[in-house]
């Protein structure tokens, strides 16, 4: 057994921990217009990072948008997991297939779907035009809706199959006892459903809201030239810029502080369902 | 409190029929046990009561209510599942207290009501623990002060002993049916057990395939049943196909002539029905059966004998150390006799249809 | 049945990485990789030079497609490794500068080329062979711009707030317009922002492509914008309502560039493609297809082409080369005040 999981360790740690020490390296040296990078061990790409108002409002558009389209992937999916657990037989094979469809097409295709409808030229504007709604074509694209909305239908599938799992543990006699006992169906939702559903909120909430920080095709393709979020940045600064070392920098930032959030957000959501357990023990 | 009515209940799922028309009343304070093998309909009937389940066709009625179309939060019962159904993330006291939240009943009332529940189902001390800390008897009981609290017009329950050992089941079985006696609750039983029906309801239905096939008393059922299916179903019986020959006279299919009741008119197929504990048996050296084998169960002992080509179970007393019967072998030949009135002939139809 | 499975799965782990693997037992063939922009440009390599230039010679050859700034961080990345990924780099003349300063590429042996003696002499560098080029220009649409503009400070008329588009991707090129709009130079992008902070509350839009630029053109959302006069030429083939002036306070040309990398692992096959890249037929194809102009003095285009993107005596004496140095230097400042001010 050791024999086969230590390669394999060591291929992760290769794999994952490597390019991370590499880059964090790279954001302590200095850039040069003509020699790119200049070894070195500075702390200047951070704080010129920290101190820049630009930065700080990538940062805070990125935090509002991945909080805000967690949140929506959270409401909208519920339903639709709910829907998803209760399902039975080959039904529910095939609606599970079609939820995981979306996950088959790169989010720059979807992102290239989401032009096709929103865009002046494209099929909400041609019908809302053609039926003589409007007179010019509404600004669907190019905002922040539109870089949510690319980013929820990214991330709803995660969310759905995240909440689904759990709440198919979640026995139907429990909510079927919850109704008997005279509860309506929203009491029971808010009593018994998602008490017990705790746990899947929190791991689906952090894997989409990580997703979400990351978000880089929906922003640039989506949210146009001036919509700002972190990872649009990052790869400015690394490809367009040649700023490796501040461009690193800006990565672990956006590490770090999703890093921070996750771990605290789950904590929060975390202590909720687990107060029973220490009541239990004390 | 109130009665229950089930007029002309049916449900389909497709085109399978779940349940085919089931009329029932449960008057005020009486339990009525549905009892069949799985998938007889019990169930989905019971889930028709409790609301979980839209009929197809007929009404339910509580307390002279038509409650059909309502859902099951307002339809005033209290259930007991058969996986109790407790809600894990609640303690004892506040699974119990929930029905009285949900009726907005008071603080003060509501503590006192859950206390009273609890002491009733002889759980008092453990208000505070998680249901998972509980044995499966204990977490059987909060299940019961749960649905009780509310102090529903019908009381539900569906196989409330199946998940408990054997020696519990006996135990709970009657200190339901005295809390049942005792607060007069009008309840609906669904189970599989006929021990468990016969012991606790005042009346029993037995169900087949969606069809009710006897309602009446335990008494009834076994000394009366109104088709082979509840002859054998409740009890153990003898079904001897074959046809009454002349009033008294039924010849089996294995062509032996054996004394009955005197029954309807001769002529047409029909079964006849013999418990084995009404065939007596002696050692003889002529008899016209013989013994295949003998099984010793205590206080009984079990016979297998064949009459001409017809196997037959008698039960008997053990028989005492002196009898000759004690000595009887397989192979040996033994009279079997009866008193006709103990053969009931019962229409054969029912059966020959289920064969179909 | 499980150790069928473990086995096939291990087969299609060893294809996976073998794919991902520089390609060792295949580059006994011949081959030349070739690092270009996709779309037409690819496509146009492939018809015109790819398959009946490079074929007959044995050499295959294989297109790594990405934008240019991809490219460019990929050459960057692999500036110290002994084998690099590209043998032929299709970059612009900006681009390719920088490369050079980062002493990415080869010096390029003319004396190996057969077509060296057609290059027209002025596009001549030591470290890269001219493919095409073209000159930036201000396109408009005559039927809204009614009065035609003549420099690349028309773009202020009020007239026109709000009708003026460009293309984030050209954000350097749109500063040098800006700049040379309020009084700057090819060496001293300074005015650019003040004046672009003021076209910035003329209510200007940005597009995040030059696809998206010209989607805007056609819908005539947008009437006015600086760009590359090939590119106006293929917009107006494709229907857009468009015409170019070179602006009066002058331009630059757009050339268009191949070299070999340093860490070339095929530099014959790199030089016979460079070559082939200098074939008059070769050049026409694009000048037809996409309006560049050819670099070699022996390419011969149909007249009606040539008068559509040629330029007059008077437009070529406001054209010049860009300040490659003053670019190399300020182009971080340049993208930042795009990203920050500009957009933000």
């Amino acid at each position: 057994m050791a024999a086969l999981v230590l390669p394999a360790g060591l291929l992760v740690t290769l794999l994952l921990v490597a390019p991370m020490l590499l880059l964090f390296r790279i954001s302590l040296n200095e850039y040069s217009p003509t020699e790119m990078m200049v070894e070195a061990t500075t702390a200047a790409n951070y704080l010129r990072a920290v101190a820049d108002p630009y930065y700080r409002s990538v940062l805070g558009t990125t935090l509002a948008v991945a909080t805000g389209s967690t949140l929506l992937a959270l409401v909208l999916g519920f339903p639709a997991a709910y829907w998803l657990a209760r399902m039975q037989g080959r039904w529910k094979s095939l609606a599970t297939i079609l939820v995981l469809f979306p996950l088959l097409v790169g989010n720059v295709v979807r992102a290239a779907g989401w032009l096709a409808l929103l865009g002046n030229g494209g099929a909400i504007n041609a019908a809302l035009l053609g039926l003589g709604l409007v007179a010019a074509p509404l600004p669907l694209l190019y905002n922040t809706g539109a870089v949510v909305a690319g980013i929820v239908a990214v991330v709803l599938p995660y969310m759905v199959l995240t909440l689904s799992a759990i709440i198919e543990s979640i026995p139907r006699q429990t909510e079927e006892a919850a109704s008997n006992l005279g509860a309506r169906p929203m009491t029971v939702f808010r009593r018994v459903v998602l008490p017990l559903a705790l746990p899947g909120v929190a791991a689906g909430s952090v894997l989409v809201f990580v997703l979400c920080m990351n978000t880089y095709a929906s922003a640039v393709l989506l949210g146009g030239p001036r919509f700002k979020m972190m990872a649009p940045a990052v790869y400015d600064q690394f490809v367009r810029g040649n700023n490796w070392p501040f461009g690193a920098a800006l990565a672990f930032i956006l590490l770090g502080i999703t890093l921070v959030l996750t771990v605290a957000g789950s904590a929060v959501l975390g202590r909720r369902y687990r107060r029973r357990e220490t009541e239990e023990r004390a | 409190m109130g009665e229950l009515v089930l007029d002309a209940l049916g449900k389909r799922f497709g085109a399978s029929v779940a349940v085919e028309r089931v009329d029932l009343e449960v008057p005020q304070g009486q339990m009525v046990a549905l009892l069949g093998p799985s998938g007889c309909g019990k169930t989905t009937t019971l889930r028709m009561v409790a609301g979980f389940v839209p009929p197809s066709a007929g009404r339910v009625l509580i307390a002279g209510k038509d409650v059909t179309r309502a859902p099951p939060h307002a339809r005033d019962t209290g259930m007991v599942f058969q996986s109790y159904a407790l809600f894990p993330h609640m303690s004892v006291a506040e699974n119990v207290a929930f029905g009285l939240e949900m009726r907005r009943v008071g603080r003060a009332d509501r503590d006192a009501r859950t206390r009273e529940a609890l002491r009733l189902v002889r759980l008092e001390g453990l208000e505070d623990r998680l249901p998972r800390q509980l044995s499966g008897g204990q977490q059987q009981r909060v299940a019961l002060a749960r649905a009780l609290v509310v102090n529903p017009a019908v009381f539900l329950l569906d196989e409330p002993l199946s998940n408990l050992d054997a020696k519990l089941r006996g135990e709970v079985r009657m200190e339901i049916r005295a809390l049942q006696q005792r607060l007069g609750l009008t309840t609906l039983i669904v189970t599989h057990d006929q021990e468990e029906a016969l012991t606790m309801a005042d009346r029993l239905v037995v169900m087949e395939r969606g069809r009710v096939r006897q309602v009446g008393t335990a008494e009834d059922l076994y000394e009366r049943p109104a088709d082979p299916f509840v002859a054998g179903f409740v009890g153990r019986c003898n079904l001897l196909e074959g046809a009454l020959e002349a009033p008294g006279r039924f010849r089996a299919a294995g062509g032996e002539v054996l004394p009955c009741a005197a029954g309807p008119a001769p002529g047409g197929r029909s079964v006849l029905a013999l418990r084995p504990e009404h065939i007596r048996i002696a050692p003889s050296t002529d008899g016209p059966a013989r013994l295949r084998a003998a099984t010793y169960l205590g206080a009984q002992t079990e016979y297998h004998a064949e009459l001409g080509g017809t196997p037959l179970v008698v039960v008997r007393p053990t028989p005492g150390a002196e009898d000759p019967l004690r000595r009887i072998l397989p192979g040996d030949a033994v009279s079997l006799s009866w008193d006709p009135s103990a053969a009931r002939l019962l229409p054969a139809a029912p059966h020959d249809e289920r064969g179909a | 049945m499980s150790i069928t499975r473990r086995s096939a799965m291990a087969a299609a782990a060893i294809a996976a990485a073998s794919a991902g693997l520089p390609r060792p037992v295949r580059a006994q063939a011949k081959q030349v990789v070739v690092g270009t922009w996709g779309g037409d440009y690819g496509e146009l390599l492939r018809q015109n030079i790819d398959a009946p230039l490079m074929g007959p010679q044995g050499i295959e050859v294989l297109q790594d497609v990405a934008n240019a700034d991809p490219r460019k961080t990929k050459m960057l990345a692999e500036r110290q490794a002994r084998r690099g990924t590209f043998d032929v780099s299709c970059l612009s003349d900006t681009d390719m500068q920088m490369m050079a300063q980062q002493n990415t590429l080869e010096t390029i042996d003319f004396g190996r080329l057969s077509r060296a003696g057609s290059i027209v002499p002025a596009l001549r560098k030591p470290y890269a062979v001219p493919h095409i080029y073209s000159a930036l220009v201000l396109l408009y649409n005559p039927d809204k711009v009614t009065t035609p503009p003549t420099s690349f400070a028309d773009m202020w008329d009020p007239k026109y707030r709000g009708r003026v588009g460009f293309s984030d991707i050209l954000y350097s090129t749109n500063t040098f317009a800006a700049a040379m709009a309020g009084g700057g130079s090819f060496s001293d992008y300074g005015p650019a922002k003040a004046k672009l902070m003021e076209l910035r509350s003329l209510d200007a839009k940005i597009f995040p492509s030059n696809e998206a630029l010209a989607a805007a053109l056609k819908g005539e959302e947008v009437w006015m914008t600086p760009m590359w006069l090939a590119r106006g030429y293929m917009w107006q083939k494709a229907g857009i309502p468009l015409r170019h002036v070179v602006p009066k306070e002058g331009a630059y040309a757009i050339l268009f560039e191949a070299a070999v990398p340093r860490n070339s692992r095929n530099k014959d096959n790199a030089y016979a493609y460079l070559d082939a890249m200098l074939k008059p037929e070769a050049q026409t194809a694009f000048a037809d297809r996409m309006g560049y102009l050819p670099t070699v003095t022996d390419a011969t285009l149909p007249p009606e082409i040539a008068r559509a993107i040629s330029l007059s005596e008077a437009d070529q004496a406001r054209l010049r080369a860009p300040d490659y140095d003053y670019l190399l230097r300020a182009h971080s400042e340049v993208l930042d005040f795009w990203n920050k001010q500009f957009k933000g």
